[in-house]
Protein backbone atom coordinates (compact mmCIF):
# COMPACT_ATOMS: atom_id res chain seq x y z
CA UNK A 1 0.00 0.00 0.00
CA UNK A 2 1.21 3.85 -0.84
CA UNK A 3 1.08 5.96 1.88
CA UNK A 4 -1.00 9.18 1.39
CA UNK A 5 1.89 11.69 0.25
CA UNK A 6 0.32 14.94 1.58
CA UNK A 7 -2.75 15.15 3.45
CA UNK A 8 -6.22 16.21 2.20
CA UNK A 9 -7.30 19.81 3.26
CA UNK A 10 -9.76 17.99 5.58
CA UNK A 11 -9.42 17.41 9.17
CA UNK A 12 -11.07 15.63 11.95
CA UNK A 13 -14.08 15.45 12.36
CA UNK A 14 -14.57 15.84 8.74
CA UNK A 15 -11.58 13.60 7.36
CA UNK A 16 -13.09 10.40 6.37
CA UNK A 17 -10.63 8.71 4.55
CA UNK A 18 -7.48 6.90 5.01
CA UNK A 19 -5.38 6.37 1.73
CA UNK A 20 -4.75 5.59 -1.48
CA UNK A 21 -4.33 1.50 -1.98
CA UNK A 22 -4.67 1.32 -5.50
CA UNK A 23 -3.96 4.01 -8.26
CA UNK A 24 -5.10 2.65 -12.08
CA UNK A 25 -4.91 6.30 -13.81
CA UNK A 26 -5.31 10.01 -13.16
CA UNK A 27 -7.67 10.47 -10.39
CA UNK A 28 -8.90 6.55 -10.80
CA UNK A 29 -8.40 3.91 -8.24
CA UNK A 30 -9.81 2.62 -4.58
CA UNK A 31 -9.19 4.44 -1.37
CA UNK A 32 -9.75 2.75 1.55
CA UNK A 33 -11.73 4.72 4.72
CA UNK A 34 -12.21 3.17 8.05
CA UNK A 35 -15.14 3.93 9.91
CA UNK A 36 -14.52 5.06 13.71
CA UNK A 37 -15.71 5.05 16.60
CA UNK A 38 -14.15 8.38 17.53
CA UNK A 39 -15.43 10.30 14.92
CA UNK A 40 -18.81 12.58 15.64
CA UNK A 41 -20.49 10.88 13.37
CA UNK A 42 -20.69 7.36 14.29
CA UNK A 43 -20.48 8.42 18.12
CA UNK A 44 -22.85 5.50 20.13
CA UNK A 45 -22.40 2.99 17.54
CA UNK A 46 -24.61 5.26 14.88
CA UNK A 47 -24.05 4.10 11.43
CA UNK A 48 -22.68 6.54 9.08
CA UNK A 49 -25.81 9.40 7.57
CA UNK A 50 -25.96 8.23 3.73
CA UNK A 51 -24.48 12.11 3.23
CA UNK A 52 -21.56 11.45 4.90
CA UNK A 53 -21.07 8.49 2.67
CA UNK A 54 -21.52 11.00 0.09
CA UNK A 55 -18.48 12.64 1.32
CA UNK A 56 -16.81 9.66 1.82
CA UNK A 57 -16.96 9.67 -2.48
CA UNK A 58 -15.73 13.48 -2.25
CA UNK A 59 -13.08 12.94 -0.17
CA UNK A 60 -11.94 10.01 -1.85
CA UNK A 61 -12.07 11.21 -5.71
CA UNK A 62 -10.14 14.11 -4.12
CA UNK A 63 -7.45 12.16 -2.60
CA UNK A 64 -6.79 10.21 -6.18
CA UNK A 65 -7.43 13.27 -8.46
CA UNK A 66 -4.40 14.89 -6.11
CA UNK A 67 -4.85 18.57 -6.98
CA UNK A 68 -2.28 21.09 -8.51
CA UNK A 69 1.18 20.67 -7.05
CA UNK A 70 0.99 24.69 -6.52
CA UNK A 71 -1.77 25.15 -4.73
CA UNK A 72 -2.45 21.50 -3.00
CA UNK A 73 -5.45 19.50 -3.25
CA UNK A 74 -8.35 22.34 -3.41
CA UNK A 75 -11.97 21.77 -4.75
CA UNK A 76 -15.52 21.74 -3.68
CA UNK A 77 -18.28 19.67 -4.11
CA UNK A 78 -20.91 21.43 -6.73
CA UNK A 79 -23.28 18.24 -7.34
CA UNK A 80 -24.42 14.93 -6.17
CA UNK A 81 -26.68 12.28 -8.47
CA UNK A 82 -27.65 8.68 -8.84
CA UNK A 83 -26.67 7.81 -5.63
CA UNK A 84 -27.50 4.06 -3.96
CA UNK A 85 -27.32 3.29 -0.51
CA UNK A 86 -27.45 -0.37 -0.16
CA UNK A 87 -26.68 -1.15 3.52
CA UNK A 88 -25.40 0.44 6.50
CA UNK A 89 -21.67 0.98 7.89
CA UNK A 90 -20.86 1.16 11.41
CA UNK A 91 -18.08 1.82 13.53
CA UNK A 92 -15.55 -0.73 12.97
CA UNK A 93 -16.01 -1.28 9.56
CA UNK A 94 -12.84 -1.17 6.59
CA UNK A 95 -14.71 -0.05 3.39
CA UNK A 96 -13.10 0.60 0.28
CA UNK A 97 -14.00 3.04 -2.06
CA UNK A 98 -13.89 2.66 -5.96
CA UNK A 99 -13.44 6.01 -8.35
CA UNK A 100 -13.48 6.44 -11.63
CA UNK A 101 -13.93 9.70 -13.65
CA UNK A 102 -17.07 10.23 -15.46
CA UNK A 103 -16.45 13.26 -17.43
CA UNK A 104 -14.76 16.98 -17.52
CA UNK A 105 -15.18 19.85 -18.90
CA UNK A 106 -12.83 22.23 -17.80
CA UNK A 107 -12.22 22.69 -14.09
CA UNK A 108 -15.07 20.48 -13.62
CA UNK A 109 -15.01 16.67 -12.84
CA UNK A 110 -17.66 14.09 -12.41
CA UNK A 111 -16.39 10.87 -10.44
CA UNK A 112 -18.36 8.21 -10.10
CA UNK A 113 -17.75 6.24 -7.05
CA UNK A 114 -18.87 2.61 -5.46
CA UNK A 115 -18.08 2.08 -1.51
CA UNK A 116 -18.12 -1.86 -0.63
CA UNK A 117 -17.51 -3.06 2.73
CA UNK A 118 -15.23 -5.29 4.04
CA UNK A 119 -16.72 -8.44 2.11
CA UNK A 120 -17.00 -6.51 -0.64
CA UNK A 121 -20.92 -6.07 -0.55
CA UNK A 122 -21.97 -3.42 -1.94
CA UNK A 123 -22.60 0.30 0.58
CA UNK A 124 -23.42 2.93 -2.07
CA UNK A 125 -22.64 4.12 -5.25
CA UNK A 126 -23.40 7.26 -6.75
CA UNK A 127 -21.72 10.05 -8.95
CA UNK A 128 -20.08 13.69 -6.79
CA UNK A 129 -19.22 16.82 -9.36
CA UNK A 130 -16.40 18.55 -8.07
CA UNK A 131 -15.30 21.97 -9.33
CA UNK A 132 -11.46 22.26 -8.72
CA UNK A 133 -9.75 25.39 -7.32
CA UNK A 134 -11.73 27.43 -4.47
CA UNK A 135 -15.23 28.92 -4.51
CA UNK A 136 -14.83 32.11 -5.70
CA UNK B 1 -29.33 12.54 -41.40
CA UNK B 2 -31.85 13.27 -38.64
CA UNK B 3 -34.68 15.60 -39.59
CA UNK B 4 -33.46 19.60 -38.18
CA UNK B 5 -36.86 19.97 -36.24
CA UNK B 6 -36.81 16.29 -34.64
CA UNK B 7 -33.21 16.91 -34.17
CA UNK B 8 -34.00 19.87 -32.14
CA UNK B 9 -37.31 18.56 -30.12
CA UNK B 10 -34.83 15.21 -29.00
CA UNK B 11 -31.45 18.25 -27.98
CA UNK B 12 -34.85 19.92 -25.95
CA UNK B 13 -35.89 16.47 -24.26
CA UNK B 14 -32.58 15.66 -23.28
CA UNK B 15 -31.33 19.46 -21.89
CA UNK B 16 -34.92 19.03 -19.29
CA UNK B 17 -34.21 15.59 -18.93
CA UNK B 18 -30.51 15.48 -18.24
CA UNK B 19 -30.73 18.79 -16.17
CA UNK B 20 -34.21 17.75 -14.22
CA UNK B 21 -35.57 20.78 -15.21
CA UNK B 22 -39.10 21.50 -14.84
CA UNK B 23 -40.56 23.21 -17.60
CA UNK B 24 -41.78 21.86 -20.98
CA UNK B 25 -38.90 21.58 -23.76
CA UNK B 26 -41.23 23.01 -26.58
CA UNK B 27 -40.99 26.54 -24.83
CA UNK B 28 -37.34 26.52 -24.92
CA UNK B 29 -36.34 28.80 -27.62
CA UNK B 30 -33.98 27.43 -30.34
CA UNK B 31 -31.37 30.37 -30.54
CA UNK B 32 -31.96 31.56 -26.75
CA UNK B 33 -28.80 31.20 -25.07
CA UNK B 34 -28.55 28.24 -22.48
CA UNK B 35 -25.66 30.19 -20.05
CA UNK B 36 -25.50 33.35 -18.80
CA UNK B 37 -27.95 35.70 -16.77
CA UNK B 38 -29.92 36.66 -20.34
CA UNK B 39 -33.45 36.53 -19.30
CA UNK B 40 -34.81 35.14 -22.52
CA UNK B 41 -32.02 32.08 -21.91
CA UNK B 42 -32.06 29.42 -19.36
CA UNK B 43 -29.40 30.68 -16.75
CA UNK B 44 -27.36 27.38 -16.93
CA UNK B 45 -24.13 27.18 -15.41
CA UNK B 46 -20.89 25.48 -15.60
CA UNK B 47 -22.05 22.53 -13.44
CA UNK B 48 -24.93 22.36 -15.47
CA UNK B 49 -22.70 21.96 -18.84
CA UNK B 50 -21.04 18.89 -18.04
CA UNK B 51 -24.26 16.91 -17.42
CA UNK B 52 -25.01 18.61 -20.41
CA UNK B 53 -21.51 17.08 -21.76
CA UNK B 54 -22.41 13.55 -20.53
CA UNK B 55 -26.20 13.93 -21.63
CA UNK B 56 -25.12 14.39 -25.08
CA UNK B 57 -21.95 12.14 -25.31
CA UNK B 58 -24.58 8.96 -24.26
CA UNK B 59 -27.49 10.41 -26.15
CA UNK B 60 -25.95 10.79 -29.46
CA UNK B 61 -22.76 8.82 -29.03
CA UNK B 62 -20.35 11.56 -29.61
CA UNK B 63 -17.09 12.63 -27.97
CA UNK B 64 -17.40 16.28 -26.56
CA UNK B 65 -13.37 17.11 -26.29
CA UNK B 66 -12.59 20.45 -26.07
CA UNK B 67 -13.97 22.91 -22.99
CA UNK B 68 -13.37 26.07 -25.42
CA UNK B 69 -15.58 23.83 -28.43
CA UNK B 70 -18.09 22.37 -25.65
CA UNK B 71 -18.72 26.20 -24.53
CA UNK B 72 -18.98 27.42 -27.90
CA UNK B 73 -21.04 24.50 -29.47
CA UNK B 74 -23.63 24.57 -26.02
CA UNK B 75 -24.78 28.33 -26.65
CA UNK B 76 -28.23 27.81 -27.89
CA UNK B 77 -30.13 24.93 -28.84
CA UNK B 78 -29.86 25.87 -32.42
CA UNK B 79 -25.68 25.74 -32.11
CA UNK B 80 -26.22 22.36 -29.90
CA UNK B 81 -27.92 20.84 -33.38
CA UNK B 82 -25.36 21.96 -35.22
CA UNK B 83 -22.84 20.57 -33.15
CA UNK B 84 -24.32 17.00 -33.02
CA UNK B 85 -25.13 17.20 -37.10
CA UNK B 86 -21.88 18.01 -37.84
CA UNK B 87 -20.08 14.71 -35.57
CA UNK B 88 -22.83 13.05 -37.08
CA UNK B 89 -21.79 14.21 -40.59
Amino acid sequence: MTPVPEPLPHAYPFRFVERTVEKRGPAEGRVRALVTGNGRRTEAGESLPPLTLVEVVAQAALLLEGGDPGIGRTGFLAGVSDFEFHREAGSGDLLDVDVRIAGVLGPIVRFEGTVTDGEGRRVCSGAVTVKKGSPA
Amino acid sequence: MEQVEELKGRVKSLIVRQLKLEIDPATIKDDAPLFGDDPSGLGLDSIDALELVLGIEKEFGIKVQDEEVGVKAFASVDALCEFVRSKAA
